[in-house]
């Protein structure tokens, strides 16, 4: 059997931009400032392409839920070796009211659509840290899923999944179709390298909304108050020991 | 008979304009006419193809190492540009396709197919194609890629491999009738999904008044969900080498399809 892998792929805010706190304390600013596709997510492509080059998957379609700068997103994917992109426009304003249940709802549908038996995402967006898509896709489509993956292994009808869970690994072996979430260690993405990004010019991406999938975006969180973490103060040099342990009893510590 | 069939076909004099050559780059004299040569579009000829030759790697690692060309390989400084810094818009001729390797291996492994015959290698790219067509002693090949670029390509890998060029153009050619053609060749051309459309039907065509059609390609979406796909029966099945590989993510193996 051949699996049709459909991926999530969502566009951040670009890991190495400090993140700056709008004025209106209602979100961060995002104007001008580097977007790129999230890591994990990265790496959830890499690990369909993978699959696709040891011809146990036949097609890799990349999604990606975002504004029109999100099909930069999507051909990113393509360059890595996604066959085809489906983009689900999100109007920019609109864009940091849509909650992981949102995408979720979006995904297990298009999974639906495209007769996908396997979704991989990454185990969380670097901009929200969720980590909850792949886990409600997977209720919603009644799915077994596969969480912080590390290594995937597929045996006749089955995934065999490496998860990275506190203390150590562990194996599990999910029926197909499956959500799969990708961890750090499951593999290293490839560069786009020209060839591949000339070719992913001509790739197809169909755009949609959410309404045609009859997934309706209204918010269920209000955001009250976006804040920076508070800033450390300053620490002291203390001469000796005997300095160190009265400025500890002055400060209670002791 | 030679020169009717190339007026046909438009065939490309050297002293055409490079317009697919960044003009910030290199910039070309305005040409005068389109049929006559003059020294500095000779000269604007030697500069393109010296800056063929500076960007690419002389290569046979491919499905044909029969063939040496010049293509765009990992130790280039181009192989990590993006298209917007290279000095050639969509150098798809600079990169040896997988479905252009298939064809071509099929060709020199099936020489009478080709033998004695006149080919077609349409979106000829860098050639590699139509070569192996000359290799298996095809009569005469015509290279067809509306990138002039990629004819300049083909003219330097022709010479490269002591092969005779017999007829260039960048005509585009879909549309039209292939009748004089025995053997038309298509090598990994149907990766954008309108335009596979355009070539299939086309191609299919072709094959309907008479000639053959070989069509290599890797998997891509295109050809996979066409309708028409169903009227493809499989040639050739090959496993790329892992520089192939390299260049196209996602794919490790290449057909050669022929319409049923």
């Amino acid at each position: 059997m051949s699996l049709r892998v459909l991926v999530g792929c969502k566009r951040v805010i670009d890991y190495a931009v400090k993140i700056r706190v709008r004025p209106d304390k209602m979100g961060v600013v995002t104007d001008g400032v580097k977007h790129s596709m999230n890591p994990f997510d990265e790496i959830a492509i890499e690990e369909a392409v993978r699959l696709k080059e040891k011809k146990i998957a036949k097609e890799v379609i990349a999604v990606s839920c975002g504004p029109t700068q999100a099909q930069e997103t999507i051909r990113t994917a393509l360059a890595m070796g996604a066959d085809r992109g489906i983009h689900v426009e999100i109007p920019a304003k609109e864009m940091e009211k849509l909650e992981p249940l949102h995408v979720s709802k979006i995904l297990a549908k298009l999974a639906e659509k495209e007769g996908a038996e396997l979704l991989i995402v990454g185990k969380q967006a670097i901009d929200d840290d969720s980590n909850a898509t792949a886990q409600m896709t997977a209720a919603l489509l009644e799915w077994p899923q596969a969480t912080f993956a590390s290594k995937i292994e597929k045996t006749d009808g089955t995934l065999l999944v490496v998860r990275e869970v506190d203390g150590g690994l562990e194996t599990i072996k999910v029926k197909l179709p499956a959500v799969v979430s990708a961890d750090l260690r499951l593999n290293e993405p490839r560069y786009a390298t020209l060839p591949n990004i000339m070719k992913a010019k001509k790739k197809k991406i169909v755009k949609m909304k959410p309404a045609d999938l009859g997934v309706d975006t209204t918010a269920h969180f209000e955001v009250v108050e976006v804040c920076d973490p508070p800033s450390r103060e300053a620490g002291i040099k203390v001469e000796d020991v005997d300095a160190l342990v009265s400025k500890l009893k002055e400060a209670g510590r002791i | 008979m030679m020169n009717l069939y190339k007026m046909r076909c438009n065939v490309l004099s050297l002293s055409k304009k490079r317009k697919h050559i960044r003009k910030s780059v290199i910039s070309f004299p305005p040409m005068s006419s389109a049929h006559t040569t003059t020294t500095q579009d000779v000269k604007s000829n030697m500069v393109l193809r010296e800056q063929i030759i500076d960007e690419t790697d002389l290569s046979s690692d491919h499905l044909t190492p029969e063939l040496q060309l010049y293509l765009i390989t990992q130790s280039c400084r181009l192989w990590t540009s993006h298209p917007q810094h290279s000095p050639f818009l969509d150098p798809f001729w600079a990169f040896y396709w997988p479905g252009g390797q298939a064809v071509s291996r099929y060709v020199l492994d099936n020489s009478h197919i080709v033998k004695g015959k006149s080919i077609l290698d349409f979106g000829s790219g860098c050639g590699a194609s139509g070569l192996a067509a000359k290799l298996s002693e095809a009569e005469q090949v015509t290279f067809n890629d509306i990138d002039e670029v990629a004819i300049e390509a083909v003219l330097l890998n022709g010479v490269k491999n002591n092969i005779t060029v017999d007829a260039v153009s960048t005509a585009n050619l879909i549309g039209s009738s292939c009748q004089h053609h025995d053997v038309v060749l298509v090598g990994d051309m149907l990766y954008d999904t309108e335009f596979a459309d355009e070539v299939l039907v086309w191609l299919k065509g072709i094959h309907e008044s008479g000639s053959l059609v070989l069509v290599g390609d890797p998997g891509r979406f295109a050809l996979e969900s066409h309708p028409l796909r169903a009227s493809l029966k499989c040639l050739g099945k090959y496993e790329l080498p892992q520089s192939t590989v390299l260049e196209n993510n996602g794919h490790s193996q290449a057909f050669v399809w022929t319409f049923r």
